[in-house]
């Protein structure tokens, strides 16, 4: 009874299937009318949201740092104060599909060189202030040009402007074709601020909840926007904070000081699982933690090096034992099983193969070298020390470097010959290469420039057959796979933990979470 | 030095010039006794820990060896292993072997400590005794830079220094040391400033005996029983910095292991009744307690001895 | 008035640590990698983006320019701006608005600690040095050795394992919003405090017992013993009196820690005090946060210190009047 319970949570959470829970309850030996009575008793508790009560949010990370500018979001307590707060033109719903925020409705040219987003009537910000055109072009423009501090700026480079055409209509002009913007218009930091914002800390946004008070690396609040423009959310409050201290944060929510938690460490995965009234949520990714090597430089310039390095991933174990299973097995490019279709199934895993890593590192003529790690991700510490057990049996002499994670994207990743990196998952698959496999990108982290791979990442955007742009996208990955100096041996779960009075939380991959859907769609069971 | 100072088993000297306190042949109690047994034990582990310990430090021990007999799973679980024959003392958090790890890092941790707090001394109490004993200037002069470096934060100015320059050992032993001095050389002066105007030190100076006289035959004797008490403490404290690094990530390199370290790595044992944490912090407690029942006890019967050896 | 000048001296001398202090902390920063541009932008960084913020939050000025402007800003009572929370805008936090509460939760973690602890571990450790070598000395020195080689961390954790969780009496987090009072401080309070009690306790009542057993042996107490003066009388009316500056002094220290250097513990009670706001900030490279917070900490101690070399001086009245 308890599993059937947990099944009915799981389809609660989105993370399970109708079919497969009906699989599941026939592996338990209950069919036919009965399992289909217990599946309509989860679904119906998820069509009947409750609205009321206060919800405790306790991230992994805030500092000082904490941002409410949106086009500088970067942490995971960013996005949810950026959801709670702000919203976007589009909006990414369960399965990955497109749904209108405040774009009512959009539509691109042929060859998707322009497109045409008209603005939501009536929708108002924080401030009383009416959503105009203006708002929209304003924001998103900060996110072009050479000298945008935006963080997302590489996902925009397709853009060439945003351009009012009335009152209630933008267009977007582009530079190059790019059928993936309405869905690149999805991330956390595309969202809509008031024209000539100076003072982001107020969080003057549209969004479904009002910021009542914001201390950086303290705790925000957040109170119902009683005037939304839907629906809107169903908690009458939130308190968004955060516990760093992993053992901490599973403590409070069990001991019940949160209703909701992002990043439950893999230690305490069993422990959320066997307390009342808790659960953990996971939910497979794209996002990936790996060793990136320099290909323009030594000792990853020689392949053979690369080649060492990526067989002597036992892949298996470090999903098994490093993840406690709430991983997939990675195959040395970005686009994971959770991209879908668009992930190339038909490319030959490679696995964990002690005697090709020494072939390969006997022939590269390299004994020993050094990797900067630093915790980026939870897991990849763990990661490492295995590889370096794994490299001394085969007489390989790896030196692990433990440096702090502050400063590490400043001043050892890009830098180092071997470091370790932590990616998000993107909307697109090809948006997920482009940003670190484009030949000459900002951030092309390995230093493999590839002219065909730019050539397809250009090429795929603009073509419009299914099967040719399938067929695009699995060259590109084994083109990385083959020839790029990323080591993935792990696409890594979001995990996060719940209070079981917390209900319909939402299965969206691009964070904790439901990838922080769950403050406008999840309830709280009196 | 010249030994002319009375050694009367009774101990007082008052047939003599008030002078320096009484000495007495050291006799350790049960718990010294108990104390030298433990500390000399884990010297021998500093010596033959490596070559008697089942596995290496940085070994993850295979899943085959944990197959439990007649079990259909090729994967059973390595990490927080209870204590087992494969591993005497259980598994911690990434399923290396407690046992050896205990032993390879009681060299790392004994070693860095150790080190640590000699320079702390050295350093801390050479300054603060020239604090004390020296003119105005330079008793000003080095008050304010310690006061300073003192209000500062240890764990932020180590934080500062290690994401500068990086976390070798001997730039832990630098840091924790130079951290550690500066404590120590206010203890050492104001014990310093209490003697110099007790009344031995009056006498002394009404003697015409000169400043390295009066420092080394009087000062240094009579504060070495305090400054004992606290080496005995500032060792732990070496320990529990270290310790508290790796809870900010820094610390020893990776896989090296030190105690500290290993309590934090396999905190998230505790709930689940691991021993990986709880056997490093024992053999932390037992050193500690060991190395402070030997300082009480030389302390308590031979107060200037252990300065004289120690500085 | 020898006191006057000493106190006047002590200030100004207490002064010019501050400086030395903040001119320290300045290098220290500016030595680290990254800057606090760096750290926003994070690994979405570009050498243009990067450029453009800083111009945006007035990093390109050197370095020397800057710690000026801070230092006359300082002067004139303005502790400056944070960047939290600017974003690529101009707007940061005012520092003192972000302090106060932070400093208000630390004194008040501290004053709880301080209250329980010190009594206790001086009283404990007079105890144990009027009755050295007994069971009491001996359960007392067993006890506090083995306390304290517990890491903070192992402590805290038990502590939250057992209490927190097992037991549910009282919170995992000492999550503290600013509005509890009464009982509800207490609460949120009590795990917190008990571990830094457990801390601090154990060298005070260690240098207690170690420096009242040291006067113990100055040769005039053991005239006193001599002469047939009750022990207790000796401890408390001659040993006591001149232990008072040493013992003064570890106490200051303790409290100065606790203003300080408390971070495993608000870390893992996600108790929001001042030591994690310097971690974060120096972590974030918010300078001036920094440097706001390592003054706060210089002048704690310093005042601290100031108030145990004042309780040494009278009780050692010979000390006021060296040579």
């Amino acid at each position: 009874m308890k599993d059937i319970l947990k099944f009915q949570q799981m389809v609660r959470d989105g993370v399970m299937g109708r079919r497969d829970f009906l699989a599941a309850l026939g592996a338990l030996g209950v069919t036919g009318a009965a399992a289909t009575g217990f599946l309509h008793s989860s679904s119906a508790l998820a069509a009947t949201p409750r609205k009321g009560g206060t919800v405790r949010y306790a991230n992994n990370l805030h500092g000082p740092d904490d941002q409410m500018d949106p086009i500088v979001f970067t942490s995971g307590i960013d996005y949810t104060r950026g959801r709670a707060t702000y919203n976007g033109l589009v909006q990414m719903r369960d399965n990955m599909m497109l749904a209108p925020e405040l774009a009512e409705e959009w539509s691109a040219n042929s060859n998707a060189t322009e497109y045409t987003f008209k603005i939501r009537k009536g929708v108002e910000f924080h401030d009383g202030s009416p959503l105009t055109a203006d708002d929209v072009v304003w924001s998103m423009n900060r996110h072009l040009g050479e000298d945008s501090p935006s963080v997302a700026k590489a996902l925009f480079q397709s853009v060439q402007e945003w351009k009012k055409v009335d009152g209630q209509t933008v267009k977007a002009i582009l530079k190059t074709p790019d059928s993936d913007l309405p869905a690149k218009l999805t991330e956390k930091q595309a969202k809509i601020a008031k024209m000539d914002t100076e003072d982001f800390k107020k969080g003057n946004g549209t969004g479904p909840f009002v910021l009542e008070s914001f201390e950086a690396g303290v705790r925000s609040t957040h109170v119902r926007n009683p005037n939304y423009w839907r629906d809107g959310a169903n908690f009458e409050a939130l308190e968004i904070t955060a516990i760093t201290d992993p053992l901490a944060r599973a403590n409070a929510l069990i001991a019940g000081d949160v209703e909701l938690i992002n990043q439950v460490d893999s230690k305490s995965i069993p422990r959320v699982e066997e307390a009342d009234g808790v659960r953990v949520i996971s939910t497979p990714t794209s996002a990936y933690t790996g060793i990136c090597i320099l290909k323009n430089t030594a000792p990853g310039e020689n392949d053979d090096f690369v080649k060492g390095m990526q067989y002597i991933q036992d892949r298996e174990r470090i999903v098994r034992s490093i993840l406690k299973g709430h991983g997939t097995v990675g195959n040395d490019h970005p686009v994971g099983p959770a991209f879908g279709p668009d992930h190339c199934a038909d490319l030959a895993q490679r696995t964990f193969d002690p005697d090709k890593a020494k072939f390969h590192l006997e022939k590269s003529g390299i004994t020993s070298a050094e990797l900067h790690v630093a915790p980026v991700r939870l897991g990849i510490v763990e990661i490492c020390l295995l590889m370096q057990a794994n490299l001394k049996k085969i007489g390989f002499d790896l030196r692990i470097k433990k440096v702090p994670t502050d400063g590490y994207w400043g001043a050892v990743w890009m830098k180092e010959p071997m470091n370790v990196v932590s990616w998000n998952m993107r909307p697109t698959a090809n948006a997920q290469m482009a940003i670190q496999f484009a030949p000459g990108a900002a951030w092309n982290d390995t230093f493999w420039n590839n002219e065909r791979m730019g050539e397809l990442l250009t090429a795929q955007l603009a073509e419009t057959d299914p099967a040719k742009r399938h067929g695009m996208l699995c060259e590109m990955q084994t083109l990385i796979h083959n020839g790029s100096g990323m080591v993935i041996p792990c696409h890594v779960n979001e995990v996060d933990g719940a209070s079981n009075k917390i209900q319909g939380i939402p299965s969206v991959p691009f964070g904790s979470l439901g990838a922080y859907e769950w403050i406008e769609f999840a309830w709280m069971d009196a | 030095m010249a030994d002319s100072v009375d050694k009367t088993e009774t101990g007082t000297a008052f047939e003599e010039l008030p002078d320096a306190p009484p000495r007495r042949r050291l006799r350790l109690s049960w718990s010294g006794r108990l104390g030298v047994c433990v500390v000399a034990f884990w010297m021998a582990i500093v010596f033959i820990g490596p070559s008697i310990s089942p596995y290496h430090e940085a070994d993850i021990l295979d899943e085959a060896l944990f197959i439990v007999p007649g079990s259909d799973n090729p994967y059973p679980e390595t990490d927080y292993q209870p204590p087992s024959s494969v591993a005497w003392l259980g598994t911690d958090y990434l399923g290396r072997d407690t046992l050896s790890r205990t032993l390879y890092g009681a060299r790392t941790t004994i070693g860095i400590s150790l080190a640590s707090t000699l320079l702390a001394y050295l350093v801390g109490v050479t300054l603060g005794i020239a604090a004390a004993v020296g003119g105005t200037v330079m008793d000003s002069a080095l008050s304010r830079f310690n006061d300073a470096i003192l209000s500062i934060p240890s764990i932020m100015l180590a934080l500062v220094v290690i994401a500068a320059i990086g976390s070798t050992i001997p730039i832990l032993i630098m840091l924790t040391g130079l951290i550690y001095a500066s404590t120590v050389f206010r203890i050492a002066r104001s014990l310093g400033l209490d003697v110099k105007v007790s009344d031995f030190v009056e006498a002394a100076r009404v003697r015409g005996e000169g400043l390295w006289w009066i420092v080394a035959r009087e000062i240094l004797p009579n504060v070495a029983m305090p400054m004992a008490t606290d080496f005995g403490l500032r060792f732990v404290y070496v320990i529990l910095f270290i310790s508290s690094l790796s809870f900010l990530g820094l610390g020893v390199q990776p896989p090296q292991s030190d105690w500290g370290s290993m309590v934090r790595e396999s905190l998230s044992g505790l709930p689940y009744g691991s021993v990986a944490p709880l056997v490093p912090a024992l053999a932390i407690a037992t050193l500690t307690i060991a190395i402070n029942l030997i300082v009480d006890d030389v302390s308590a019967h031979a107060g200037g001895r252990l300065a004289k050896r120690m500085i | 008035m020898t006191l006057l000048n000493a106190i006047l001296r002590r200030t100004g001398l207490g002064v010019v640590t501050l400086f030395v202090v903040s001119v320290l902390i300045f290098i220290g920063t500016s030595i680290l990698p990254g800057d606090v541009a760096n750290i926003i932008l994070g690994q979405m960084a570009t050498p243009e983006s990067l450029a453009a913020l800083r111009a945006k939050l007035g990093l390109d000025e050197p370095a020397h320019v800057r710690y000026f402007i801070w230092l006359s800003d300082l002067l004139t009572g303005d502790l400056g701006f944070s960047k939290a929370g600017a974003g690529a805008g101009t707007i940061g936090t005012p520092i003192s608005e972000m302090l106060m509460p932070r400093l208000v939760n630390t004194l008040r973690l501290a004053t709880a600690v301080a209250v329980v602890a010190v009594p206790f571990a001086v009283t404990v450790g007079l105890l144990a040095a009027m009755y050295p070598g007994t069971k009491l000395d001996r359960a007392v020195t067993f006890t506090t050795l083995g306390l304290i080689s517990v890491p903070e961390f192992l402590v805290a954790t038990l502590l939250v394992l057992v209490v927190a969780v097992q037991l549910g009496w009282l919170p995992a987090t000492a999550y503290i919003s600013g509005q509890e009072t009464g009982m509800k401080l207490v609460r949120a309070l009590a795990m917190p405090a008990l571990t830094l009690i457990i801390v601090a306790s154990s060298q005070i009542m260690r240098m207690t017992r170690a420096t009242v057993l040291n006067v113990m042996s100055s040769p005039y107490i053991e005239m006193a013993i001599l002469k047939g003066v009750p022990r207790k009388r000796i401890i408390l009316r001659h040993a006591l009196f001149n232990a008072i500056g040493p013992i003064a002094n570890v106490i200051a220290l303790n409290l100065a820690y606790l203003v300080s250097g408390v971070v495993i513990v608000e870390t893992v009670f996600a108790y929001p005090g001042l030591a994690k706001l310097m971690i974060d900030a120096v972590q974030t490279r918010d300078l001036p946060l920094v440097q706001a917070c390592a003054m706060i900490f210089c002048a704690t101690y310093i005042v601290l210190i100031f108030i145990a070399d004042m309780v040494s001086i009278l009780s050692n009245p010979r000390l006021r009047h060296p040579r």
